[in-house]
């Protein structure tokens, strides 16, 4: 049963517009946009779908306070899916959803569709660096900071992180239900999952909580590298974005991350160079806490420069 | 431009802006550390000014609001950590809905120049 990875996160909002302009300033791409919602697209196609939390077509949330209303995951053929219907159907409602989809429910009471994935293929370098003695280095003459003003756009769909009541519940259903594995777990909060057809650290991850933090934490999509995914925070900043951890570079899974505040009652990540996993890796553990979350953390500040015009302090007053 | 930060120990009080500026139902963020993240925020409810530490009590310090001075719902009736979703009354602080459930924001007293302009206490 291999599931590949997130195609799309459902969220019911308060304002469609709001939802909307945080969405594509975050540099998703606006697709089939009504007043009423919409879909919101990386270059895969991926995407995160928003309508107003009182229209009745979304599904309900897990609990209240929730604006998550359903996680769909990609799967390459309808054998897997039926694969998924057959599996669940064993102790839980399936239902056939009109577009071929199937709508579930995990063991925390997160709404589950599957579908075969939208991942569009796409091939288009990612950062380089120009790494002394490295056998992968840019083309000469290539640029290392793109022209200002340079589109920057999330690749695609990465993760989403649950706050589950019944952690060890949550994490059996994952492995033993639908083909998760753990790849790292951290002690005390909850594990790292990868499904069955997915290299990336982790798709998933689940952090235990009191029952009335039920819902999502975060979310984030992969972007190009760290000079992009920083550059892509900075100008979302700039724009009057509230940060709340970041930029820095996660130890487990080691991708760059940065965190901001959201109109979807969690907070929205932009991440980039994730490490990949095989079966073949063995799942570390670890405390947590700030050393072993992150191996550095940088705060944004206001652009500035040493030079004619700047004051006796400089930017250090 | 503020004067002094609240949160300083020192005396003066920080001036915010003209009072007639924060419209009922409507919040403003003051960065008065000046260091780029809002230290307070003042919200204007059934008429009355109250101002708040940018500090939700889920976790210490988390700035609460989505974009700069979104710090309300759509309707104006919560102040909302737009970090979890946790919700506020705006009257009184306390929260009602989400991971700090019955715990409550700090307050920031506020009083009101001869000028109009709206001052922030220092914190005693």
């Amino acid at each position: 049963m291999k599931i590949i990875g997130l195609d799309s996160l459902v969220f019911g909002v308060e304002s469609v517009p709001d939802a909307a302009r945080f969405l594509v300033d975050y540099g998703l791409t606006p697709v089939d946009i009504t007043a009423s919602g919409g879909r919101f697209e990386a270059l895969d196609g991926t995407s995160i779908e928003i309508a107003h939390q009182a229209d009745p077509r979304l599904p309900r949330p897990p609990a209240p306070g929730c604006r998550l209303r359903a996680t769909v995951m990609g799967v390459n053929d309808t054998d897997t899916l039926a694969q998924i219907a057959a599996e669940l159907g064993r102790d839980r409602e399936v239902r056939k959803l009109t577009d071929g989809s199937i709508e579930s429910v995990d063991d925390s009471g997160f709404v589950l569709r599957f579908q075969v994935t939208v991942r569009r293929p796409f091939s288009l370098a990612g950062e380089i660096s120009n790494a002394p003695g490295s056998p992968f280095l840019r083309p000469i003459n290539s640029l290392g900071v793109p022209p200002l003003g340079t589109i920057i756009r999330p690749r695609t769909l990465s993760h989403v992180v649950y706050f589950v009541p019944d952690v060890l519940k949550a994490e059996a259903f994952y492995v033993n239900r639908l083909g998760f594995r753990c790849t790292d777990r951290f002690t005390g909060a909850g594990p790292f999952l990868q499904p069955g057809g997915s290299l990336d650290h982790h798709t998933h991850f689940l952090i235990g909580a009191p029952p009335h933090m039920q819902g999502a934490e975060h979310f984030t999509f992969h972007f190009g590298g760290p000079s992009e995914m920083i550059a892509n925070g900075y100008r979302f900043a700039e724009k009057g974005y509230q940060s709340f951890w970041g930029p820095g570079r996660h130890i487990l899974g080691s991708n760059w991350f940065w965190y901001f505040n959201s109109p979807f009652g969690c907070h929205i990540e932009m991440d980039a160079d994730m490490d990949m996993h095989d079966a073949q890796w063995k799942p570390r553990e670890a405390s947590l806490g700030a050393d072993t979350s992150q191996t550095f953390l940088m705060k944004m500040r206001p652009k500035w420069s040493p030079g004619p015009g700047t004051p006796v302090n400089g930017d250090y007053a | 431009m503020p004067d002094q930060d609240p949160d300083s120990g020192a005396s003066a009080s920080a001036r915010l802006c003209p009072e007639a500026e924060i419209v009922e139902g409507a919040a403003r963020g003051f960065d008065l550390g000046e260091d780029g993240v809002d230290t307070m925020f003042v919200v204007r409810t059934g008429g009355v000014l109250r101002g708040w530490r940018n500090a939700c009590p889920h976790i210490d310090g988390a700035p609460m609001a989505w974009r700069k001075d979104a710090y309300l719902n759509a309707d104006g009736s919560r102040i909302v950590c737009h970090a979890h979703g946790a919700e506020f009354l705006p009257e009184t602080g306390l929260c009602v809905s989400g991971p700090c459930l019955g715990r409550s924001l700090t307050s920031v007293p506020l009083t009101l120049g001869v000028d109009g302009f709206v001052l922030a206490e220092p914190r005693k």
